[in-house]
Parts: C-alpha cells; structure tokens; sequence
C-alpha cells in the first residue's frame, strides 16, 4: 500500500514535468502545426545556460533561470523566424519543415557537445532537500515541478482566455485560414507561441538540471515525452497536452506496481500506441482541419 | 454617378503556374449590393481571394476607394473596413459564439465599441443572442452562417465579400440570409458583393449582376436580364 502510495505521487511530480513539456511543445504545435523536434535541444541550451550562468560565473539561479528562459525564447524565436517560416512563405510540404526540425537538432545537440563538453555538468551549490508526509517522500525539487506546473500552466489558461492575443493563438489553433481572415498577423501569433512554448521548457529544464544534471542528450525524453502527452492529450487541445502528460507520468509510475523497472522506458510507446489505436485523435482532440 | 470603392483592373489569379482568373475587370460602386455568378470552376472564389489578399495576384491591380492595395495582406485590408466571408461558414468551430464575434472585432483597435456592435449583430440576428455561450460547431448551418456574417460585421465593414453564403443550405435559410444581406445593405450602408450560383434566390437583392465564365468576365449590368432562364444558360 506505501509502494502504491509513494507511486501515485511519484506519477503526479512526473506528470506535471511531462505536462509542463506538452504544454509549451503542443502550443507550438497547435497553433503552427509545425512539429517542432528542436524542442528537445533549446530544452538542453536552456539547461546548460543555467549551469553556466550558475555553476561557472556563480550568479544566483532565479538569475540563472532568466538566463535561461532568454537563450530558449531567442532559439525557439530564431527557429521559426529563420527556418520554418522561410518554408512556410514557400508553401513546403508539412514534412519540410518537420525534416528542417530535425536537422536543428542534430546541430543544436552537437553544437551544445562542443562547446560544453559531453559530461554531466551539475550545481554543486544547489541542495535538494527532502520531505517527508507519512509513508511518502519527495524532494524541494518535486515540489517546485508540481508548483511550475500550477503557476505556468495557470497563466497560460488566463493569457488564452482573457487576452486579446490568447484569444487570437486559439483561433490560429482552431482555423488558420479563418484567423487571416479576420485580419489576425498569423506571423505575431506564431512568433508568441514560439516565445511562450520556448520560455516554458526553461523551468522544466532548470529543474531537471537541479535535480539530476544536464547532459547533452537530455532534449531528446523532453521533446519525446512531450510529443507523447500532445498525441495522447489530442492534437490541438492544450489542455488534452496537460492531461497528456498526466497520464503518461501515471502510468508510466502506476505502472512500476507490475512490470520490471527495466520496462518503465517503455511504457510511454506502449500508451501511444495504444491511443493511436484505438483513439487516434487523441483524448481531446478533433479531427485535424486543413 | 456612383463611385467604385473596390475595383479589380485586369486581374489574374491562380494556383501555381495554373492561372484561372484571367482578367477580370470589375468593380463594386458605394452603398450597391453586386452579384458575380458563375458555374463550379468558374474562377469566382479564386478572384474574390485575389481581390481580398488571400492569394497574391499574377497580373493586374486592386484599388480600395481609389488607392491601390494589389497584394497586400488580409490583416491590413480588414483594418482599413474590407470584411470576407469564405465559403463553408467561417467561423472558429470550438469556439463559443460569443468568443467568434469578439475575434471578428479583433483588429477594432478601440474595443469598448465593441458590445454596442455586439447589441446591432444580436438585433440583426438574435439567435446568436441566445447561443451566445453555445459551442460554434454545434450550431446549425444556418445559424453557423450567420454567425460568419456577425462576425464579418463586427468591425463595422465599408466592404463586404461573401462566398457563396448559400452553400449547404436549406431554401428557407437561404431566403432569410438573403433578406439578412438587404438588411445589411441598407441598415449600415455596407457595400456588398456577393458571390451565388443560387440564381433565383440572389438576383432580386442585386443591383447589379455580373456573370464570370472560365475566368473571365461574360455579362456585367443590371440583373433584370438573367431573370431570363433562357439568355442565363447562354451566358453559363
């Protein structure tokens, strides 16, 4: 019963780092419909100008986290301005840009090899401390990914809902040609969701730095367990992304109460498959328009 | 004599290096309601996009109350008072309605005009009143264009292009549509065109008809004519 317990919050502090990830890669996604695998590295380059910024000049990491969210907007920024929409303009072919995002990456990951190195970097001045609340413990850092999760995804709900801007990304998502037509700059609106998805992987990869250590091939779970929750939590649907992450942090703990350890990395492709199966738009999503 | 407010000098339009628009000169005079008719394939939308911004014309001009706007962007022409409705109900399908008439305002940049246009939308059109907080895709077809053509209005449009509004519809809506586009027409001024190939049921609110076939203008004038089925099928 103290396993199930310590499981089920381990699947919540999980699930809410998955989220956090489908929410900023699935508001790319969603309102660009650009697969944007280079997620995974600006996850890292945020990571690692954290512990620069930390570890190396020394500066305090509320610092080193703005340090951070900057370098991950300029590249998320960057990516769209110079490569994907240069393709857009052309008309490419959805796979386009989806192999340019891929090319990203493998240049984003080395470029961070070289100029880096290739060992875990960690900082040492940080301390996790532990809690404990009964039979279940958890870490400073498990706190802050639920409480990440909580304040971003919250502002987000508000910036969507209430702001003219919100409003004009959930009409991108719903109808892109639509949104032109009523004369939204569907450039500005993807240029945002680029900024907002970027500045969220920051935090996420800040505290994965805390909590484990930044290595050059750490973009490659984030941006995976990312596509993972958006395909689970339906294309198109930010909140089907937090409940996407949810669920794969779930099972993927809830899941430890049957199967080998040595599994556990596979119980995210056993969910996606199992949803393309049987619902392959997601749970929340609608058939894809366009 | 009645001024153009939108004209189109010799436009051609198309996609790739197919051009199916092939110089069409045509042009929508203050406060009138123009028809363009046309068979399936006739080049009707691929010009009113051209004409709007959508697609980037290969020859010719646009002028916009006498300044030319050839090419330039959707967002620029909505804010300076061109509104378009596509065909096939353009609206934000899960979004609720009220939310879809709000973006039809987006570009106002002084949104506190915007529930009194709100309140002229809701008199023009109540049941979006009463589906106000309703999901839009759940809407009837013809509650879905109205809602379209609410949203158009939202920011209070000098120009009005409408693709085909009666696609899909019931012959009852269709009437009521038509009768909202008179309404539309002479409440606020609006200029319209139109775009049908519901014959019988567009041309009494025309004030002038224009007939587009493989691309190019075929009849332009007063609607009266294609009454006669006869001289229509000629020009179809």
């Amino acid at each position: 019963m103290d396993l199930a317990l310590q499981l089920l919050v381990n699947g919540v502090i999980t699930g809410s780092h998955y989220a956090l990830l489908g929410v900023g890669f699935g508001i790319i996604f969603a309102t660009t419909r650009i697969v944007h695998f280079a997620y995974g590295p600006i996850f890292t380059v945020a990571a690692y100008m954290a512990w620069y910024s930390a570890a190396m000049l020394g500066l305090p990491i509320p610092v080193a986290l703005l340090i951070a969210i900057l370098a991950a907007v300029l590249l998320g920024v960057g990516s769209y301005v110079l490569l994907y929409e240069p393709f857009e303009k052309r008309q490419a072919p959805h796979l386009v840009p989806l192999i340019a995002s891929l090319g990203l990456y493998i240049v984003l990951e080395n470029l961070v090899g070289i100029i880096f190195g290739s060992g875990v970097r960690v900082v040492r001045e940080f301390t996790n401390g532990i809690h404990f609340m009964g039979p279940v413990f958890f870490t400073t850092i498990h706190i802050w990914q639920v409480v990440v999760l909580v304040v971003l995804g919250g502002a987000l709900a508000v910036f969507l809902r209430w702001t003219s801007y919100g409003k004009a990304v959930l009409a991108m998502t719903d109808n892109p040609e639509m949104a032109r037509i009523i004369g939204i700059d569907t450039r500005k609106v993807a240029i945002l969701v680029f900024a907002i998805g970027s500045a969220i992987s920051a935090p996420s990869a800040v505290l994965i730095l805390l909590k484990d250590g930044a290595t050059t091939h750490m973009g490659f779970l984030a941006v995976f367990m990312a596509f993972v929750a958006v395909i689970v939590g339906g294309i198109g649907s930010i909140k089907g992304a937090v409940i996407g992450g949810f669920a794969l942090g779930m099972v993927e703990s809830l899941g430890m109460l049957r199967i080998p350890t040595e599994w556990q990395s596979s119980i995210a492709f056993m969910l996606l498959f199992l949803v393309v199966l049987l619902r392959p738009q997601g749970l929340f999503g609608a058939a894809m328009r366009r | 004599m009645s001024t153009a407010i939108l004209e189109a000098r010799d436009l051609c339009a198309g996609y790739g290096k197919k051009q199916i628009v092939n110089g069409v000169s045509l042009s929508l005079n203050t406060g009138e309601v123009l028809l363009i008719l046309g068979h399936n394939g006739a080049g009707k939308t691929t010009f009113v996009r051209a004409l709007f911004g959508l697609m980037t014309p290969m020859a010719g001009q646009v002028l916009y109350e006498g300044k030319e706007i050839t090419g330039r962007k959707p967002a620029a022409n909505v804010a300076d008072g061109i509104a378009f409705v596509p065909q096939g109900h353009g609206i934000f399908r899960s979004l609720s309605v009220h939310d879809n008439l709000e973006l039809g305002g987006f570009v106002e940049p002084d949104k506190s005009v915007l529930p009194q246009r709100l309140e002229q939308i809701n008199g023009l059109f109540p049941i979006l009143k009463e589906r106000a907080s309703q999901t839009a895709g759940t809407l009837s077809g013809g509650q879905q264009q109205m809602l379209a053509i609410g949203m158009a209005l939202m920011h209070e449009p000098r120009v009005l292009i409408l693709d085909e509004p009666s696609i899909g519809l019931a012959p009852n809506l269709v009437e009521r549509v038509m009768s909202s586009i008179t309404e539309i027409n002479q409440r606020f001024g609006t200029s319209i065109l139109i775009i049908e190939q519901n014959v019988p049921l567009s041309l009494p609110i025309a004030h002038r008809a224009a007939v587009i076939k493989t691309g190019e203008v075929v009849y332009e004038g007063a609607p009266e004519p294609l009454q006669d089925h006869v001289k229509l099928m000629q020009l179809f």
